[in-house]
């Protein structure tokens, strides 16, 4: 590994976790350990073996949430290290999963300091505001917290590999002693995060499902084409096909045109958690997203300066889906202006946005995530590479075009809007059909990972494995109650 | 008296943490949240109401309203109590209503409060109120999340 590799990665790590100028897409994407993996392993010269240790962690972290602020592991920087030890110490994917799995825990680290340390910017913004300076609010909200948390982001990048390297040669040296081990330990992650999946769905015809093509897989080996096919013929059947898109106005004397909403969105998608810090949480991004609708709606400098202060304060919900506020912001924002009356847009937005993120986080994370990096991680485990970025891109696509629809819709209807959104969400029948098809997904993959090291001894191992894991969830459950 | 498993002080009120991670952890199947300004608020009460998860019942209420309707006659729900304002909350407990446990989990940095935990700021008069509270022995815990390691007020 040269220092040019070394500084690729760190851009890369960083990049992923701060989930900023990836337009808002970057946390379902690039954040997601079968897409940093591959990333990684571009970077080292092996794509395809960092994607299939990535897919391992993958399943290790396949029940991430995040909501609020909240964080368990970091799935990313676990991603970068297994694709580099599988690459650069001949580890096999699931070893390398294993052996990265501890490097999880140095990356909560950046994400709690991260969230204090940004609290520095807000106090400089407000100082800055305070003394009459009209403060740039995107050196705040945006290059001055993404200098910092490349700098961090390094710092954390360089402190696992550093740590990795002592255990180079220990590694390669005892490698045949070991190895079992890494496996074993391996193995054991991956079916405690099954299991306590399929617990946690709490539906008995989950494990059916899970069962059933778990089974058809290891008897039959039927190939992951199959049920990627299957599954996007199902979502396409169960999929809501009359979603509004309204971007018409019926109001002619309008200041603020397409092209500013889009470049406002655009800001908001680049920037939402550029400055997450405890103290506002998105509130400085949602008033760096409201910049240019300023400029055009005030003349004088003081008065843009005011307006987009009025909106840095706290302000959270779950990015695309809670777009409905902003559009509908923006609206009435531009009518005040126009008429000069007053009214309340903290107390608007702060109903609207908690409301937005709880509907959002349990569709977002909980069922379009899983879903879609579920199929991905199982055709990684198939060894078709190349199809395994096709879910991760409709993923994409479709918080693109939730987030799109829901800023445009905002503004052009009204917030009716985040109203009619509640209600398409609640209605989903992806959404009320999901532990089903994420069980019969995973069922899928599980066999996979079975299948892909066939061997008499491994697969003792890995009954080994999964017998231990379930006696210690069993376990951990009890000593919980 | 109704069995109210957790009352909740958070700006967000029915979010993402709550949804995803509370409503499911204490088995909650009912939300009262309390909150004048919203229960009078026409489209709020709708949008929350209509925001609600499945199988979870959702009522706003006023505190003058909640305090009534949560002395009312045990129906066998497990109720979480939501509200903005520990005012309310303190409100309630002053009315008798039977309430084990207030927790902290989102108070955002408005003027006059001070950050006290995390994502917790509150104003002086605030965290006295806190304390009186946990002085009835009523256990007072800042925690975003089930699993945090609960930071008690006394």
């Amino acid at each position: 590994m040269t220092a040019f590799d070394f500084f690729l990665i760190s851009i890369l790590y960083f990049w992923a976790s701060s989930t900023a100028l990836s337009l808002g897409i970057g946390y379902y994407t690039v954040y997601r350990p079968v897409v940093s993996g591959f990333m990684t392993g571009l970077i080292l010269g092996d794509p395809f073996l960092g994607m299939a240790a990535g897919a391992v962690v993958n399943v290790i972290y396949m029940n991430f949430v995040s909501t609020g602020g909240s964080f368990k592991g970091d799935q990313c920087l676990t991603a970068v290290i297994a694709a580099a030890a599988a690459i650069l110490l001949g580890l096999s994917p699931v070893e390398a999963a294993s052996f990265a799995y501890p490097f999880g825990y140095l990356g909560i680290l950046i994400w709690k300091y991260r969230l204090n340390i940004n609290h520095i910017f807000v106090d400089k913004y407000e100082k800055a505001y305070e003394g009459g300076k009209n403060p740039d609010i995107s050196l705040y909200d945006g290059l001055y917290p993404q200098i910092l948390l490349y700098l961090m982001s390094s710092v954390v990048v360089g402190t696992a590999f550093f740590i990795m390297s002592l255990f180079d040669n220990i590694i390669v040296e005892y490698y045949e002693n070991i190895k079992t081990f890494l496996f074993m330990a391996g193995m054991f992650l991956v079916s405690y995060s099954v299991i306590s999946i399929l617990v946690n769905l709490k539906n008995k015809y989950a494990y059916l499902s899970f069962g059933i093509f778990f089974l058809a897989v290891i008897i039959f080996n039927v190939g992951s084409y199959w049920f990627l096919v299957a599954a996007a013929i199902i979502l396409f059947a169960l999929s809501n096909k009359n979603i509004r898109m309204d971007n018409k106005s019926s109001n002619k004397n309008n200041n603020i045109n397409k092209k500013d909403l889009m470049y406002s969105w655009f800001i908001w998608m680049n920037f939402s958690h550029s400055c997450y810090s405890y103290d506002r949480l998105q509130g400085l991004a949602f008033a760096h997203s409201m910049k240019n609708i300023f400029k055009k709606l005030y003349k004088e400098k003081n008065e843009v300066s005011r307006a987009i202060h009025r909106h840095a304060e706290f302000f959270n919900t779950e990015p695309n889906m809670g777009t409905p506020i902003h559009g509908y912001i923006i609206h009435l924002e531009e009518q005040s202006s126009l008429n000069a009356n007053n009214m309340d847009a903290a107390y608007i937005k702060k109903g609207m946005m908690g409301i937005a993120a709880g509907l959002g986080d349990s569709y977002t994370q909980v069922v379009l995530t899983p879903l879609f990096i579920s199929l991905s991680v199982m055709m990684c485990l198939d060894g078709s590479y190349i199809a395994a970025f096709l879910p991760i891109l409709y993923l994409a696509g479709s918080i693109l075009f939730i987030s799109y629809s829901g800023w445009m819709n905002g503004y052009f209807v009204g917030r009716e809007s985040l109203l009619e959104r509640i209600n398409t969400v609640k209605n989903s029948r992806v959404r009320q059909h999901f532990p089903y098809i994420f069980s019969g997904i995973l069922g899928v993959a599980s066999a996979r990972l079975i299948l892909q090291g066939l061997e008499p001894s491994k697969t003792v191992y890995t009954l080994a494995a999964a017998v231990l894991s379930a006696a210690v969830y069993w376990v951990i459950k009890r000593s919980k109650r | 008296m109704k069995n109210v498993v957790l009352s909740r002080i958070d700006d967000r009120l029915l979010h993402g943490q709550v949804v995803v991670s509370w409503i499911p952890y204490i088995k909650a199947n009912e939300v009262v949240i309390v909150d004048n300004e919203y229960a009078e608020d026409e489209f709020m009460s709708e949008l929350i109401k209509h925001a609600a998860p499945e199988n979870i019942k959702v009522n706003l209420f006023s505190v003058a309203g909640a305090a009534d309707y949560l002395k009312g006659s045990d129906d066998g729900a497990r109720i979480l109590i939501l509200s903005r304002y520990i005012e309310n909350i303190n409100e309630l407990i002053n009315q008798n209503v039977e309430i084990k446990c207030v927790n902290v989990g989102g108070l955002g940095n408005v003027k006059g409060r001070e950050r006290y935990l995390n994502s917790i700021h509150l104003s002086s008069q605030e965290l006295d109120m806190l304390k009186a509270i946990s002085r009835k022995n009523i256990a007072v815990e800042i925690k975003m999340l089930p699993n945090d390691k609960a930071v008690s007020v006394e």
